[in-house]
């Protein structure tokens, strides 16, 4: 069973609250769900819109046919009716005349019923999160007005294997409390501030500072004082404010403190698509900054992963004083993810030991010596520049502890599809029932033999991700001599389709 | 150098690359006079932070022997904030440059008078990019020819002191670099006052922009804490505009309020304060 189905209004309308009430159902049932969100860059107008997939097996993506339309204006069925299945339902404003701001509400409710869920569960669902008899009222006659569609409602709610719901930013920002993190530091830039906004929310209960300096020099800069406290530090930006960055990332590399980068892209060049998505900022993330040093690239796949992922970028940062960035981007952060919670093991991140007030501490942006004061020697620079070289070998002996690639699907298959990131979902549920495999590349930097290991006994190679020039393919070309000339490249601002891209998948291994 | 200072803990034992005769030597100077008196006051070298731009100044780092940060061209300021953010019971004292503070961490130093961090920057202003070999800076004044800008710098100087003031800075000082005991005094007011503090002290550049030098005699202290309003204080700022040869140059703490400072207002950092701990020793 996959349901696609789209919610769309103007920004301000509340088109999030339809998916979130329905999702929240769905999940508490035992459902998967994936909820895709595309809005452009305004505050109020314009035209948002959700694609709330909904499956019976786990999910990870959305598909392009719809079966239903639910829209809050006038816009959406024009823009969307064409994406709709012949048997696809609508609802619409129209719907319910008259009804003021709790037309979302309404068509909640409405669309509760057609999924053929119980109103109990709703009327539930809509108090815990409202609690006033206008929202009550109007999810009831959203669900009194309309029958049965399909017969969700059967399937009991789930007790053992509690499924939950999770956006990539959150995913982000319970890695950083399971991490124990004492600050985040950020200015505000789409698509990475929903992890400053939830951490700032409980910063004071759940004992860490959430500060937004004046811009990205300074936000940086003061991670870089702060780690030098023994603070654990977590910066986030996008593209942009991650190019301000640089500077410093290089200082990072010279004065080995602990720092950990969160960088969700967008696509650019400049200011680019703000609210869209793309995998366009690889290439910056796995050498942005002057100079050489070691760093750890991680990209998560899904919001499950993001939550692993900063864990381990907190644990590998705090352990090797190494700076570690964590590449996300629109798609990923903004889409909420639904999976069955398993207990995770969770790295405990070591603290700084030598700290600037038990002893002289010194950290220098100049080359240095053991003492920390400025140094031209040839032969100290020389011995600095062989200690980070040395500090990555090591790195990479203990990421091999961790889960660099992840393989699936048929893992016989002679096919091999190489992926990684916010593509990572689209790409797990397009290879359904085809005759390949996919291994996902979680470690950019340091880069899994495994890759060149899973190529050698394929017989067909085909790259997918979401930029313009591949970047993945150059990476991993760099690194084993092999160039991928087989490619599915997405770069409208858009992700991967599920459906689509099972096509041009299926029709590669034909060919 | 002053002989008291010599085997002082505070000295590092780094050969000391600035000029024979530069004013940073007593700049240097003035610094350890100020700590060694807030050692007797009952500070510990261990309360102490530095951090340093990059110029001819931030030698300085190398030179004393605290922790600290030798952060990157004009930074000093979000790397210092940095420090009080992690541990806010450490008593941090970043310096910069001109060149620093006023051309690349200009907007930092905007930002830190509304912030009101506590703690201190100290900027040697010598108006020129010495280490870079002498182009002209914000507070060059005009006419400055270097071989960056052979036909002479066109704009006016900043009034650092003047912006500081309109940007909420709550204590600003001057001082002369020739004079290294009345220098230590203004620092040691500037570490101890609650809030940010900025001391610019002038200082010749023995090499480039020799215009500029030689302004000890128009120079004159203005006594007491700088308790005075706003007004007052734009008045005293205004006499030296960086610019001309004329003017009287005042020097002193010209202003100085007790405002809430950045941590006063953090829970997190209150907290922190309590405990006499940083971030890093908190269990959780």
């Amino acid at each position: 069973m996959r349901l696609n189905i789209l919610i769309g209004g103007r920004a301000g309308q509340g088109v999030n609250r339809v998916s979130e009430i329905v999702s929240k159902i769905l999940v508490d049932k035992g459902y998967f769900v994936f909820n895709y969100r595309d809005y452009p860059s305004l505050i109020r107008g314009g035209h948002n819109f959700n694609i709330l997939s909904i499956s019976d097996e786990e999910i990870y993506s959305f598909e392009s046919k719809l079966d239903g339309v639910i829209a809050l204006d006038t816009k959406t069925l024009g823009i969307h009716k064409k994406s709709l299945k012949k048997d696809g339902f609508t609802l619409s404003r129209n719907d319910f005349p008259g009804m003021g701001i709790n037309l979302n509400i309404a068509l909640a409710g409405a669309l509760t019923k057609i999924l053929g869920v119980e109103k109990r569960i709703l009327l539930n669902e809509v108090k815990k999160k409202f609690n006033n008899d206008a929202s009550i009222g109007a999810a009831k006659q959203g669900f009194d007005k309309f029958e049965r569609r399909y017969s969700l409602g059967k399937k009991e709610s789930a007790r053992k294997n509690r499924t939950i719901l999770m956006s990539g930013s959150e995913g982000i920002a319970k890695g950083f409390l399971d991490s124990k993190a004492d600050l985040y530091i950020a200015y505000p830039m789409t698509p990475a501030t929903p992890v400053m906004h939830l951490l700032a929310k409980e910063q004071v209960r759940n004992k860490l500072l959430v500060f937004q300096p004046e811009n990205e020099l300074a936000v940086i800069n003061s991670a870089i004082g702060a780690s030098f406290t023994g603070a654990k530090v977590m910066v986030g930006t996008s593209g942009g404010g991650y190019d301000l960055m640089t500077e410093s990332l290089s200082m990072q590399g010279v004065a080995e403190v602990p720092l950990v980068v969160y960088l969700a892209s967008r696509p650019g060049p400049g200011t680019g698509v703000p609210t869209y998505s793309t995998q366009a900022d690889l290439d910056i993330a796995l050498r942005g900054g002057h100079g050489e040093f070691p760093r750890i690239v991680i990209a998560p796949g899904t919001a499950e992963q993001a939550r692993r992922v900063t864990n381990e970028a907190f644990y590998l940062s705090q352990k090797f004083n190494a700076l570690s960035i964590i590449l996300s981007d629109k798609h990923m952060a903004e889409s909420e993810y639904s999976f069955v919670q398993k207990k995770e093991k969770v790295l405990l991140v070591p603290s700084t030991k030598d700290l600037p007030w038990k002893k002289v501490l010194r950290v220098n942006s100049y080359e240095h010596d053991g003492y920390g004061n400025t140094t031209e020697d040839p032969s100290i620079v020389e011995k600095a520049a062989n200690g980070r070289l040395k500090k990555y070998a090591k790195i990479k002996r203990e990421v091999k502890k961790l889960e660099m690639v992840k393989l699936y699907g048929n893992k016989k298959s002679k096919n091999l599809v190489l992926g990684w990131g916010s593509s990572t979902g689209a790409i797990i549920d397009a290879i359904e029932g085809l005759d390949v495999k996919f291994l996902q590349v979680v470690y950019m930097k340091p880069l899994s033999d495994k890759i060149k290991e899973e190529m050698s006994k394929s017989e067909k190679v085909l790259l997918v991700e979401a930029n313009v020039t591949g970047q993945l393919g150059r990476l991993v070309r760099e690194k084993t001599g092999i160039k991928i000339d087989k490619k599915i490249l997405k770069y409208d601002g858009r992700p991967f389709e599920k459906d689509k891209l099972k096509e041009e998948i299926a029709r590669w291994i034909k060919n | 150098m002053d002989k008291k200072l010599r085997g002082d803990v505070l000295d590092t034992g780094q050969e000391k690359t600035w000029c024979p005769g530069c004013p940073n030597y007593t700049i240097l100077d003035a610094v350890k006079l100020s700590l060694n008196n807030l050692f007797k006051k009952g500070f510990k070298r261990n309360d102490f932070s530095i951090v340093s731009g990059i110029g001819c100044h931030g030698k300085i780092f190398d030179y004393l022997n605290l922790s600290g940060v030798y952060s990157l061209h004009g930074r000093p300021l979000p790397t210092a904030m940095g420090i009080r953010l992690g541990n806010p019971n450490l008593k941090v004292i970043a310096f910069e440059g001109d060149g620093d503070a006023y051309s690349e961490g200009m907007s930092h130093f905007i930002h830190a008078g509304r912030y009101n961090f506590d703690m201190t920057l100290i900027v040697h202003n010598n108006q020129s990019f010495s280490l870079t070999t002498g182009q002209a800076t914000p507070s060059s004044q005009r006419g400055y020819k270097s071989r960056a800008e052979p036909l002479g710098k066109f704009e006016i100087p900043i009034n650092p002191l003047r912006l500081a003031l309109a940007s909420g800075v709550s204590f600003i000082a001057r001082a002369n670099a020739r004079d290294p005991k009345q220098t230590a005094k203004i620092i040691e007011k500037a570490i101890q006052h609650k809030g940010f503090s900025f001391v610019e002290i002038i200082q010749d550049c023995i090499i480039f922009n020799l215009d500029a030098n030689n302004k000890e005699e128009r120079m004159f202290l203005v006594p007491g804490n700088g308790k005075r309003s706003k007004e007052e204080a734009s008045k005293l700022i205004e006499m030296y505009d960086y610019d001309s040869k004329k003017g009287r140059i005042p020097l002193g703490v010209l202003f100085s309020e007790r405002r809430k400072t950045f941590e006063e207002q953090w829970p997190q950092l209150q907290e922190l304060q309590r405990k006499n701990k940083g971030w890093a020793e908190i269990k959780k």
